[in-house]
């Protein structure tokens, strides 16, 4: 019952839930408390901006051409990362869940190479692809790939093995059993499996782009940083993670979890 | 009038060396036209190792599997098969699912579908065609089962416990519907099962198997007279058949438990 | 029906694993001599191999491991503490739970590592700013494990105390906690690895502290082949991390 009561939207106290209360008087408190460091003068200046100022540097941003560029080039490099490194990981992963014996040999070295810093392999995505969009989609692309292809070697080993006897005994060629089997029963998981990637191709094209770009989204946060534009800087990590929670709202919606245990 | 099944001195071992077991050991039986024959046995008598070898799931076995007089070697169009666990396709609805062996046979859309609504109707889940398997309860997950299997209208159907995961009641219900469809499509059976009183309800003959290796122990013709519904529970035939094959059992299912007791104790 | 593996069919994908390794490694090498990969792009493997002792002599390859490691502790420290109090809290506060649990959650998933700059302007060019960027990136996990973890108890291990009439904390402390406790070093084991993980990324990117830092110093110095064993130094560094938490967490989850 007291379940319902904090969760139930319209309730008999007034229109606003208890859960909706306290995230606006956590907002609240927050953005008081800024904007009193802010004025206080505690802090060196401007590295705790007054919220009016990250205000209009958040809408001088929105409102002048060079953020959409900037926008544009960086999805187009997180977009292309997506493909290439979760099409090769999907590839793998099949592979790997399918064959128990390339399985064993070969899976425990992507568990094992996972979790590492990729960041330190961009100077070799550098020299191989060069420093423009390429570095970053390489970057990207290396980051989503291990990801995508653990998930999908595990969501593979995880089909009930009394689904994959159903198509069997209906006698369905191995076309059919990939497609009408295989595929659907691993929708969960690949699902998993791509959310986690797009969030570590993003990390990993957006850090490339903080170290070496004259575009792109990690460019502007650096450029900021380099003029000491800190209401700038306020401004444009906004945008980064609203854009990252959408994102990432909107493939959840597709299925899958949101649990990063899975490949860890 | 020839057997839609035989099967010839079936003989299927596991492992090697020491570790071998012989699952089914000289297994022979036929299966009449439009019979219902089910083979009871405990635990670890091979009863599953029988099914998936006639379903042809399994192979490199002894002895011989014989379908309207072809040897079956791999899954055959002429066997369906209802597994013991949860089968039905989680991402289909309930007419998708049983409309799936007509898809893989390449049947056209419009078609598959007018016939999966019908045995969707045989099963008595009209009205339920658009639903997820996750919607529905257990015992109208294996009636989707089941009609997948019979949508595919096998000569032989093939069921490995198919009611394990139901309650009694449930179990009582669905074996009299199961038995209705039987009779309805005059539908030649195979029913693997560890229930007696499942056995004797809805087999024509019962096939009692020993405890590992796998032996037929005793063939019971079961004279009940058709139609048969769970009623038939209360007779004091009934009582008798299920006294005779418990009988024969209560030997090999306690050699089965002693066995497990070891085996525990080893593990220890 | 488990059929008993010989000693060699166990070991084979193993090898196989390693062979196939070992084989590209040649066939790179091979094809580089012949000139059909740029050797000033990808150097030769057996460079590499060579290089591995003069950078670990030459810089200071332990003391930098030690520093990173350092840093990785002061901020697991740190992840442990608050991460532990923050889910205690939103265990105990329902409210609050329901309020920010999917915040934290967003945090999680989000680039959250791109704030370092914010930080170096914050905290300068330091190990500070690390730490804390490691402790940024392992404080969401813990926070949701510790969680899960506390509120997640089975219904009938509560039911034992409240027939036992066990007060809150006793509850709390007896057996919501103790029954956590797998959970809870799942997340501090993720928080611990997402932190290091970070920590060395941002070394690279600011170009200071331990491993991180003689990555970036060897790429700028153009040193391929030292710069190439940097990199699969800090590598197997990682991976040995993770096997070490793991083999941890797995020998805590039996006792």
């Amino acid at each position: 019952m007291a379940g319902d009561a904090l969760t139930a939207t319209p309730g008999l106290r007034g229109l606003v839930s208890p859960v909706a209360r306290v995230r606006i008087a956590i907002v609240l408190v927050a953005l008081l408390a800024w904007e009193g460091l802010a004025a206080s003068g505690l802090v060196i200046h401007d590295v705790v901006p007054s919220l009016v100022k990250i205000a209009s540097a958040l809408w001088k941003l929105l409102s002048t051409a060079p953020l959409y560029a900037n926008l544009g080039a960086t999805l187009y490099e997180v977009a292309l990362s997506l493909v290439i490194g979760g099409v090769t990981g999907a590839i793998v992963g099949l592979v790997l869940g399918g064959n128990r014996f390339l399985g064993r040999a070969f899976e425990p070295y992507l568990h094992y190479l996972g979790p590492t810093p990729k960041i330190i392999f961009f100077p070799i995505m550098i020299m191989w692809f060069g420093v423009g969009g390429g570095s970053k989609i390489a970057m990207g692309a290396l980051s989503c790939f291990f990801p995508v292809a653990l998930s999908t070697a595990v969501g593979m080993r995880q089909i009930e093995p009394v689904l994959v006897r159903v198509g069997q005994s209906f006698r369905a060629s191995t076309a059919q059993m990939v497609a009408k089997i295989y595929l659907p029963a691993m929708r969960p998981a690949m699902l998993t499996g791509l959310r986690l990637g797009l969030g570590v191709a993003v990390i990993g094209v957006l850090l490339a782009e903080t170290k070496l770009s004259n575009r792109g989204l990690g460019y502007l946060v650096i450029q900021r940083y380099t003029n000491f534009d800190m209401p700038g800087m306020y401004a444009i990590l906004i945008v980064v993670f609203l854009l990252a929670i959408v994102a990432n709202a909107l493939l959840s919606r597709l299925g899958g979890s949101s649990s990063s245990a899975t490949t860890i | 009038m020839s057997a839609v099944l035989e099967v010839h001195d079936l003989v299927k071992r596991f492992g090697d060396g020491p570790e071998m077991i012989t699952a089914v050991d000289r297994v022979s039986f036929d299966v009449a036209p439009g019979e219902v024959l089910a083979i009871i046995g405990p635990s670890g008598c091979g009863k599953s190792t029988l099914f998936n070898v006639i379903g042809g799931l399994i192979d490199q076995y002894e002895g011989s599997v014989v379908v309207e007089g072809e040897t079956v070697s791999g899954p055959h169009a002429a066997i369906g098969m209802v597994f013991q666990e949860e089968s039905t396709f989680p991402w289909r609805t309930v007419e998708e699912n049983v409309a799936f062996p007509l898809e893989i046979a390449g049947v056209a859309r419009e078609e598959r579908m007018r016939r999966a609504r019908e045995y969707v109707a045989l099963v008595g889940l009209a009205g339920f065609e658009r639903h997820h398997p996750a919607q529905l309860s257990g015992g109208m997950r294996q009636r989707v089962a089941i009609a997948r299997t019979l949508a595919s209208k096998p000569k032989i159907l093939l069921m490995d416990e198919p009611f394990a995961a139901l309650d009694e009641q449930t179990r009582f219900l669905l074996g009299d519907k199961v038995l209705q469809i039987q009779q309805q499509l005059a539908q030649t059976t195979l029913l693997v099962t560890h229930n007696i009183g499942e056995a004797v309800q809805l087999a024509d003959r019962v096939v009692v198997m020993s405890y590992r290796p796998g032996r037929v122990k005793r063939i019971v013709q079961i004279a009940l007279p058709r139609p048969r519904t769970s009623e038939a529970a209360a007779s004091a035939e009934f009582g008798r058949y299920v006294a005779e094959i418990w009988s024969d059992l209560r030997d090999e299912a306690s050699r089965g438990m002693q066995d497990d007791e070891t085996h525990s104790l080893r593990r220890a | 029906m488990t059929e008993h593996e010989s000693p060699a069919s166990r070991f084979a994908p193993a090898a196989v694993g390693v062979a196939t390794i070992v084989i590209v490694f040649a066939i790179v090498e091979a094809m580089i001599r012949a000139g059909w990969i740029n050797r000033f792009i990808v150097p030769l493997p057996s460079a590499v191999l060579a290089s591995f002792g003069r950078v670990i002599a030459e810089e200071n390859v332990l003391h930098r491991t030690l520093f990173t490691g350092a840093e990785a502790l002061a901020a697991g420290i740190l992840i442990a503490i608050f991460g532990g109090a923050l889910g205690v809290l939103l265990t105990r506060k329902r409210v609050l739970r329901l309020a920010t649990e999917t915040w934290v959650a967003a945090i999680a998933a989000s680039p959250l590592v791109l704030i370092y700059p914010l930080f170096l302007v914050m905290f300068g060019r330091n190990a500070l700013t690390i730490v804390m960027i490691g402790f940024a990136a392992g404080l969401p996990p813990v926070i949701l494990k510790t969680v899960e973890g506390l509120s997640g108890t089975r219904r009938v291990l509560i039911d034992v105390g409240r027939s036992f009439k066990l007060t809150a904390a006793q509850e709390f402390w007896k057996i919501r906690f103790p029954a956590a406790l797998p959970t809870i070093f799942v997340g501090l084991r993720l928080g611990i690895m997402f932190a290091l993980i970070n920590i060395v990324g941002v070394e690279f990117l600011i170009n200071f502290g331990g491993l991180g830092q003689l990555v970036n110093e060897l790429a700028e110095r153009y040193d391929l082949p030292a710069m190439y064993a940097a990199i699969t130094f800090v590598v197997l560094v990682s991976v040995a991390f993770f096997l070490v938490t793991e083999r941890v967490e797995r020998w805590l989850a039996t006792r």
